[in-house]
């Protein structure tokens, strides 16, 4: 197998006596997007920076490319781009000075990579307007740029759909999902946006309170549960409640104005369907609905709850 | 190397790009100005001297000088001997004083706005660290291929560049107004040193490089202590406040306390090395070469402190 472009072992992280990462082992892989999900506080950001070697770890390692960021900071740094938190910028410089301003920090970057960069997070009309005159969403797009100047081959961002449209959010998806795929770049995406997930990643870790506590990838999270609920939209509620529970032995979870809730498995559906039909019930529409990450993820972790 | 210059660069971009950083510069062009021309304005045009009239007239000063050294005390005495042997030298070398302003003597008053130089190089290098970190920008700055250290010492290097070009656009500016305003016929006007009860001739330029170089020394000191609190406590305003404080009060509080012997090794009883040329040092058994070596450490460890902070510490901004 190849060997990962990320490896934590064991970290930990105390402050002031207070333990706020304990002891996380995991790898990322070339061509990954890797989810890091947890609720406010959890210690997703104290990670991402131990990672990039902001902060220094209490115990443990990271490598990135096999370089310790501990003991190799350059040359480890080097295939990382990242955003912590906030995009933030110099104001007073325009954009395009502040990818300037980057690019003589990593050496060998030339100015044809600054324009396509530019071009590809889509700020070419307003790159030389000073950044304190930019949205938000502007700015998300200017800190993508910064981190992807270099090429690295290790992309972090912290919450990289905070403060974009909906548009802008699908094509941020659209970028990362194509970086992983085509330039087989490693990604870890940390986030609150459960269903943004689930669209992005390949592989979830759920961190809570400083403990990885799951790492699934996201079609196992989703499937995982077979069970799902199945409505089906008929004219004869009364005879399809009789039909469902006589003929097909399910538990009928719930009757609606419109027909009725089943609890079902996948295979289950076209049974159940064929049965309707056979006893001369109308069957307008099938919808199930699946257990969402975000149900999951609230099942794990219990709500909402911050440490 | 070739990556520190590029460092450098970049916060050069930032520094003149700053609008504050540009308008510092206006100031002190806007001081000198200023200076010039209310010195012009309230100082009466020189008259040409007739024949040797002024030979008389020194002579006569000296005699008054003379009775004056008797009645005042022994502190003020070495001033009033050092305008003595200062008249007697034109006389003997038919030197006549240029009476009121000269192109030279109003250079040599605007050394006095190097301390203004100080105080903008402060804002700028108090500001320049602990602004990364209240902005924020600090995490993408430190995320490079670059050491901690040298991301540090651009920053430094940086500051006093600044410093190095106002102390440039400070000497040709009041040279030039002061040429102006003054004439430049001043030009060839000689400086005379006094020291141990000799007089000897010097040249201008070198005695005014002397004075921005002894400046130059007090500025260094104070824009190193600004980066280093700016390293420390990752706040502009206390780094700036707490500077320029220092470089106000600290010196009259050495004065206050001149009688205490220890305070010959307190910063700002050092910082100011025209003290053995112009006046008297703090404490009296100080000499040039002392405050070299206490500078030296307060430079050292300001800088070793400055650097551990920045190097050293988890960046939570
Ligand atoms: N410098 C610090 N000193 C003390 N505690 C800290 C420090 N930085 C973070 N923490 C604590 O560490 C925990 C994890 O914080 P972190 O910012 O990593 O969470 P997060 O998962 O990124 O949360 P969010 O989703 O809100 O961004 C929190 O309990 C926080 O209070
Ligand atoms: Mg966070």
């Amino acid at each position: 197998m190849e060997k990962p472009a990320i490896t934590l072992e064991n970290v930990k992280k105390v402050i002031g006596g207070k333990t706020i990462i304990h002891g996380l082992t995991f790898g990322i892989y070339p061509g990954e997007v890797f989810g890091f999900l947890g609720p406010n506080g959890a210690g997703k950001t104290t990670t991402i920076r131990m990672i990039v070697g902001l902060m220094s770890m209490t115990e443990g390692n990271i490598y990135i490319q096999g370089h310790s960021i501990k003991k190799d900071f350059k040359k480890a740094i080097k295939n990382i781009g990242a955003i912590v938190e906030n995009p933030e910028m110099y104001k007073f410089l325009t954009g395009y000075q502040n990818l300037l301003h980057y690019s003589r920090m990593a050496g060998g970057v030339s100015r044809e990579r600054i324009s396509e960069v530019i071009e590809l997070v889509g700020l070419k009309d307003r790159i030389h307007e000073k950044v304190k005159t930019y949205s938000l969403g502007m700015r998300q797009r200017l800190g993508l740029a910064q981190a992807l100047l270099h090429s690295p081959s290790v992309l972090i961002l912290d919450e990289p759909t905070n403060g974009l449209d909906p548009a802008g959010i699908r094509e941020i998806r659209h970028y990362i999902r194509r970086l992983a795929e085509k330039e087989s770049l490693a990604i870890i995406v940390s986030s609150h946006l459960l269903s943004e997930m689930e669209l992005m990643c390949d592989r979830i870790g759920i961190i809570q309170k400083g403990q990885l506590i799951d790492v699934q990838t996201v079609n196992d999270f989703v499937q995982d549960e077979k069970q799902m609920s199945v409505a089906f939209t008929v004219d004869d509620i009364d005879k399809a409640v009789r039909v469902a529970a006589e003929q097909c032995h399910f538990k009928i979870v719930k009757t609606k104005s419109d027909g009725i809730e089943l609890q079902l498995e996948k295979e289950q559906i076209p049974i159940v369907a064929e049965t309707l039909m056979k006893n001369k019930i109308k069957l307008y529409g099938i919808e199930s609905t699946a257990k969402t990450l975000e149900d999951k993820f609230l099942e794990i972790t219990g709500g909402k709850e911050i440490v | 190397m070739s990556s520190m210059l590029r460092l450098i660069q970049n916060e050069n971009m930032k520094i003149y790009r700053k609008g504050t950083n540009r308008i510092m510069l206006l100031m002190l062009v806007g001081l000198i100005l200023a200076a010039g021309l209310i010195l012009k304005l309230n100082t009466p045009s020189p008259k040409p001297h007739v024949n040797d009239s002024w030979k008389q007239a020194l002579i006569k000063e000296n005699k008054n000088l003379e009775k004056e050294i008797k009645k005042v005390p022994k502190e003020s005495q070495s001033y009033l001997k050092k305008e003595i042997a200062i008249n007697q030298y034109r006389i003997d070398h038919h030197l006549p004083p240029v009476n009121g302003l000269h192109i030279w003597k109003f250079v040599d008053l605007m050394t006095n706005l190097v301390m203004v130089i100080a105080i903008f190089t402060i804002i700028l290098a108090g500001g320049s660290i602990a602004s990364e970190f209240n902005s924020g920008t600090i995490k993408l700055l430190l995320i490079r291929p670059v050491s901690r250290t040298a991301v540090l010492f651009s920053k430094y290097i940086a500051a006093l560049l600044y410093a190095v070009l106002m102390l440039v656009v400070l000497f040709i500016v009041s040279w030039l107004v002061g040429g102006i305003l003054f004439g430049f016929n001043g030009l060839t006007q000689p400086y005379l040193q006094y020291h141990n009860g000799h007089v000897t001739e010097t040249n201008m330029v070198l005695y005014i490089f002397k004075e921005y170089g002894l400046n130059g020394v007090q500025l260094l000191m104070y824009v190193t202590l600004a980066a280093m609190i700016s390293s420390v406590f990752r706040n502009s305003a206390l780094a700036i406040g707490l500077s320029i404080f220092l470089l106000m009060v600290g010196p009259t509080a050495v004065q206050f306390l001149s009688k205490y012997d220890w305070v010959k090794y307190v910063l700002f009883a050092n910082t100011n090395l025209t003290q053995y040329i112009t006046g008297t040092p703090v404490v009296s058994d100080m000499t040039l070469g002392f405050s070299i070596a206490v500078l030296a450490v307060y430079y050292a460890a300001f800088v070793l402190i400055g650097w551990l902070f920045f190097t050293k510490r988890d960046i939570t901004a």
